[in-house]
């Protein structure tokens, strides 16, 4: 304990909150033998008398610090070495032999997480010290998906019950410690958010890491929805905030990533492209998977939105996003419409799982369309009046559509449905034109009848 | 024109609904047979008369003979709660309302089960689960100050000769039967805070027997006064039911006397009561200690109001799986005679309940979520179908028995009514290969790319041809999405377009039908009358339905969204 709190009084002195956080980290994997020694240092008892001692009678120290932060500080690390003791223990490296399970690891360190939430709301902890927090609820989430995945694999220990309801709720039986968690999380949230002090010392720097850390959360428990919430308080405090730019770029490529995922759940794909495209910027360029992240929405997006398909040099360093996009890619391009039903089949499980398959579903339109250019352009020109350019032939039989379609598509579609998906291209703005029903054609706008594809 | 086939003209059904459109079964009840273990005489003779509701077919006519007889013999209480059924005025009948012993008087009460006693002499082997509960109950620390030894004593009598005379000795989960002791004091804290039922006759009379003293209650005071009146609160309506939504049978035994109060009195006096009732309740008994499994309950009534739980459940206010069989099928029986679905629900929730707070997840769980959901669906109120969806989800997904392609399929549609692209994305995920092969699934599936693509042209031949109830789902959309296909043809078409066209590849029912459409959203002057036909100049409408359509879209109802 007394090493501990000597790093502790160091990283106090100069103010390095990463330093701070360090003393407080239960990553077993760095430094096992060190946390193990920790948590050998004493039974509970001696444990408080030597923070006690430590914090408040020791000469040696000279620390500027109140007495209410000095307390805030001994209950953490008392809290702090509780938590050691289960990790340690459930990782079977306790010299007692003691057991214990992810549900009690993370009880206890979201014990020890409420007591450093405490420390900022009543023992004035200054907000350098914030990397406190992010520990905390970094680990946090962790441990709730581990006690979740325990209790689970143990059939799911059904408690007593707690709440009332009529039915059950197969999600909280699920994740009922992510649940917890994200609560505890949105109070760390809340914590940085209403700090009224002036920004230089405001725990408002902390916000993005914590929301950060709420997104992922929400999205692994299925209700990425609750991210809106948080973004719509961020966006009427947004006055009071530092700017954006000044914070680290990892939080803001993480949470630019986020907000483009959850404008493009919410179909708002122009905004998603907007956030996507400036996480795409800032990610650093060695963060591979970051950037494939990036890429499964931002591709779909541009597909949607500008109508563009990757380049196979952009597609080069991601093998995975290859066979994620590639072969639709070529089908849309070829409008090829059996070639990319089959892709969207074949990746069908994948796209789902990552949300994309409505959108890429979608782009079976740019499909459609390109096969239609190639109808109207197979079409060639019209007997070109004496003096002017010829004009391509803009009156096309709805049977010409009809037979690219049945060729492309391999199956047979009546004249009403060729029609109805002709209309739809005209409806999308694909298609300049018009349908003369009686007469059975298309009548092509002269000037622009693919808008944007040169034709 | 081949079009007279295909749309047929409307069939003048209650519900006016086009038959092609509508599934020629409703399976509302799935053909299951009632559980085996009824100790009810089954009488199998008696066919039950056609009846005449919408999608009543062999099918659903099988499932509900198997409903009437699985309990013919029982005269059962109809239209509600309350209500008085046969039952001798007795001269005490409210004045010992402490410590009534239900669990007992329930069972043996006419309406429920009359029909278990015969083999009571016999010479019983007890289990050694029973003989472990009766030795937990005489344990000391087992001992609730206030219940007297002799109290405790009676009402394990009672429990165990109950158990062993309607033959649940052996069902009954005896490790988690609350103690003895737990049952008087629940049933008296029940007495006194007014959730106690009167059974029938022999409730009565216990109740009359029982404890000479009562626990004052305004309610016990008043009906000493008016001893006349028999079907007072016959089970229970709860508290709440009393003070907010007295009915008529309640207020000739509680209200009669204050009639003559102000209506400020009155319910001051209410409040009163109310608040007599939840303070003894705190004071007098602590609740008792959670115990460490579900509750198991003990209540035999069929019927029984639902109330949201504010509290741990008690074991005599539930009814136990055994009970909740007969329930189910009296509530068929009841949606099929009566169709009143503000009775049904409020009774398919209070079973809902029943299944949670004991934890019975199993087959019949399967069977009461589906059959709740599909007579939801019918009835429009897509909070309860989402709600019953939800469970179904899970309890499908834990394995059981039931008809998971039907409501997968469902599910996929309801989402695309209320548009949740999230929620739809997370039931393509659910489909396993398999399900995709099915003809519901393939539907809906089909339904949701049509729509995706804008296909409207397939979307109207799907919806003229849905499997089981989805015609339901679907209706709820068609119109938006009709919307959506005139906005569509508007812009793609010049300079018109026939009017039987739009009726045809929007599923109109006829002509007449296609025009009230358009002239609904004022596209009046987009029909003309030609020589032969009626046109409709999609050149000219502009955005008429555009606006139209951009509007229905966003008013999607997310009721009882999750």
């Amino acid at each position: 304990m007394d090493a501990l709190i000597k790093e502790f009084r160091a990283a106090y002195a100069a103010e390095r909150g990463n330093d701070l956080a360090k003393t407080l980290t239960p990553d077993l994997t760095e430094s096992p033998d060190r946390l193990l020694a920790i948590w050998n240092s004493g039974g509970p008892q001696s444990i408080k008398d030597d923070l006690k001692f430590l914090f408040f009678r020791d000469k040696s120290a000279q620390l500027r610090m109140s007495r209410e932060e000095g307390e805030g500080w001994q209950e953490i690390y008392f809290t702090y070495w509780k938590a050691l003791g289960e990790i340690l223990a459930v990782e079977g490296r306790r010299k007692d032999g003691a057991k214990s399970s992810w549900t009690k690891v993370y009880e206890a360190w979201k014990e020890f997480t409420s007591q450093i939430i405490r420390g900022y709301t009543n023992h004035d902890f200054e907000n350098w010290t914030i990397p406190c927090l992010y520990v905390a609820g970094r680990y946090m989430r962790l441990y709730a998906i581990r006690a979740d995945a325990e209790r689970s694999a143990n059939g799911g220990a059904d408690d007593a019950v707690t709440n009332f309801q009529d039915d059950f709720d197969p999600e909280t039986e699920k994740h009922k410690s992510l649940e917890d968690c994200a609560r505890q999380l949105n109070r760390i949230f809340n914590t940085c958010l209403s700090d009224r002090a002036p920004l230089a010392e405001s725990r408002k720097w902390g916000i993005y890491y914590a929301i950060n850390l709420l997104f992922k959360t929400y999205f692994k428990l299925n209700s990425a929805s609750l991210s809106k919430n948080v973004l719509k308080v961020l966006s009427a405090g947004r006055g009071d905030m530092p700017d954006f730019d000044s914070f680290p770029k990892s939080q803001r490529v993480t949470f630019k990533y986020y907000e483009g995922v959850l404008a493009f759940l919410e179909e708002n794909y122009v905004e998603a492209e907007k956030h996507l495209t400036l996480a795409w910027q800032m990610c650093h360029r060695d963060a591979t998977r970051n950037l494939e992240l990036i890429l499964t929405y931002l591709i779909p997006c541009h597909l949607l939105t500008t109508h563009t398909l990757p380049s196979a040099k952009l597609l080069e360093p991601f093998p995975r996003l290859q066979k994620l996009f590639l072969k639709l890619a070529v089908a849309i391009k070829e409008g090829d419409l059996r070639a990319f039903d089959q892709a969207l089949t074949d990746g069908e499980d994948e796209f789902v799982k990552r949300r994309i398959y409505l959108t890429l579903e979608r782009g079976r339109d740019i499909a459609l369309r390109n096969l239609l250019r190639k109808v109207f352009l197979a079409g060639g020109f019209a007997e070109a009046k004496e003096g002017e350019a010829p004009v391509r032939r803009t009156r096309v039989p709805v049977a010409e559509f009809s037979a690219a379609m049945k060729l492309s598509g391999g199956e047979e579609l009546d004249a009403d449905e060729v029609e109805c998906l002709l209309a739809n291209m005209i409806y999308k703005n694909l298609m300049k034109g018009y349908i003369a029903h009686e007469r059975g054609i298309v009548v092509l706008s002269k000037n622009g009848a693919f808008p944007g594809t040169g034709v | 024109m081949s079009w007279t086939s295909s749309v047929p003209p409307p069939p003048g059904a209650a519900y006016g609904y086009s038959q092609s459109a509508y599934p020629s079964q409703l399976p509302y009840f799935p053909p299951s047979p009632v559980s085996g273990s009824l100790p009810v005489a089954l009488d199998t003779s008696s066919p039950s008369p056609q009846h005449p509701h919408l999608g009543l077919t062999a099918d659903a006519n099988r499932t509900l003979q198997l409903a009437t007889t699985a309990f013919t013999p029982v005269p059962v209480r109809t239209g509600g709660f309350g209500q008085p059924f046969a039952q001798p005025p007795h001269p005490n009948l409210y004045a010992a309302p402490a410590n009534p012993p239900q669990t007992v008087n329930a069972a043996s009460a006419p309406g429920s089960t009359q029909h278990q006693h015969p083999q009571s002499e016999q010479k019983i082997d007890w289990p050694d689960s029973v003989r472990s509960y009766v030795q937990r109950s005489f344990e000391t620390k087992n001992l609730i100050p206030g219940v007297s030894r002799e109290e405790m004593q009676t009402k394990l009598k009672e429990t165990i000769s109950h158990a062993r005379d309607s033959g649940i000795m052996y069902t009954t989960d005896w490790d988690n039967m609350p103690l003895p002791q737990v049952l008087v004091q629940s049933e008296r804290l029940q007495a006194l805070t007014g959730f106690g039922r009167i059974g029938g006759v022999a409730d009565a009379m216990e109740r009359a027997q029982s404890q000479p003293t009562s626990k004052k209650r305004k309610s016990s005071d008043l009906s000493e006064s008016n001893p006349m009146t028999p079907g007072r609160s016959l089970k229970g309506p709860s508290l709440q039911d009393r003070i907010s939504q007295p009915s008529s049978d309640q207020s000739s035994g509680m209200d009669a006397p204050l009639s003559a109060k102000s209506k400020f009195q009155k319910q001051a006096e209410k409040r009163q009561r109310r608040f007599d009732g939840g303070y003894k309740s705190t004071y007098r008994s602590p609740s008792p200690p959670p115990s460490t499994g579900p509750v198991v309950g003990t209540c035999t009534d069929l019927e029984k109001r639902y109330l949201r739980l504010t509290s741990a459940p008690k074991a005599s206010m539930v009814r136990p799986e055994h009970v909740l069989h007969q329930t189910l099928d009296l509530l068929k029986k009841k949606w099929r005679k009566e169709s009143n679905y503000n009775y049904i629900c409020d009774q398919f929730k209070s079973l809902r309940q029943d299944l949670t707070v004991q934890r019975i997840r199993n087959d019949f769980t399967v069977s009461v979520y589906e059959i709740h959901a599909r007579i939801a669906l019918e009835k429009g109120d897509l909070g309860e179908y989402n709600q019953c969806q939800t469970q179904l989800r899970a309890l499908y997904a834990m394995g059981l028995k039931g008809n998971p392609v039907e409501f997968k399929a469902y599910r996929i549609l309801y989402f695309i009514h209320t548009a949740n692209r999230t929620a739809l994305n997370d039931a393509i995920a659910d489909l396993t290969t398999a399900d995709k092969e099915e003809r519901a699934i393939k539907h809906a599936l089909n339904v949701r790319s049509a729509l995706a693509l804008g296909n409207y042209h397939r979307f109207f031949q799907l919806y003229l041809d849905v499997p089981n109830m989805g015609a339901y789902l679907m209706d709820m959309f068609v119109k938006r999405e009709r919307l959506a296909a005139l906005a569509n043809m508007c812009k793609a078409y010049k300079p018109d377009l026939k009017l039987r066209y739009i009726t045809e590849e929007l599923a109109f029912e006829s002509d007449a039908e296609a025009a009230q459409f358009i002239i609904d959203q004022n596209g009046q002057e987009l029909l003309q009358e030609r020589e032969d036909s009626i046109i409709f100049l999609a050149g000219n409408a502009k955005f008429l339905f555009e606006t139209a359509r951009s509007e229905a879209f966003r008013r999607v109802d997310l009721k009882g969204q999750i």
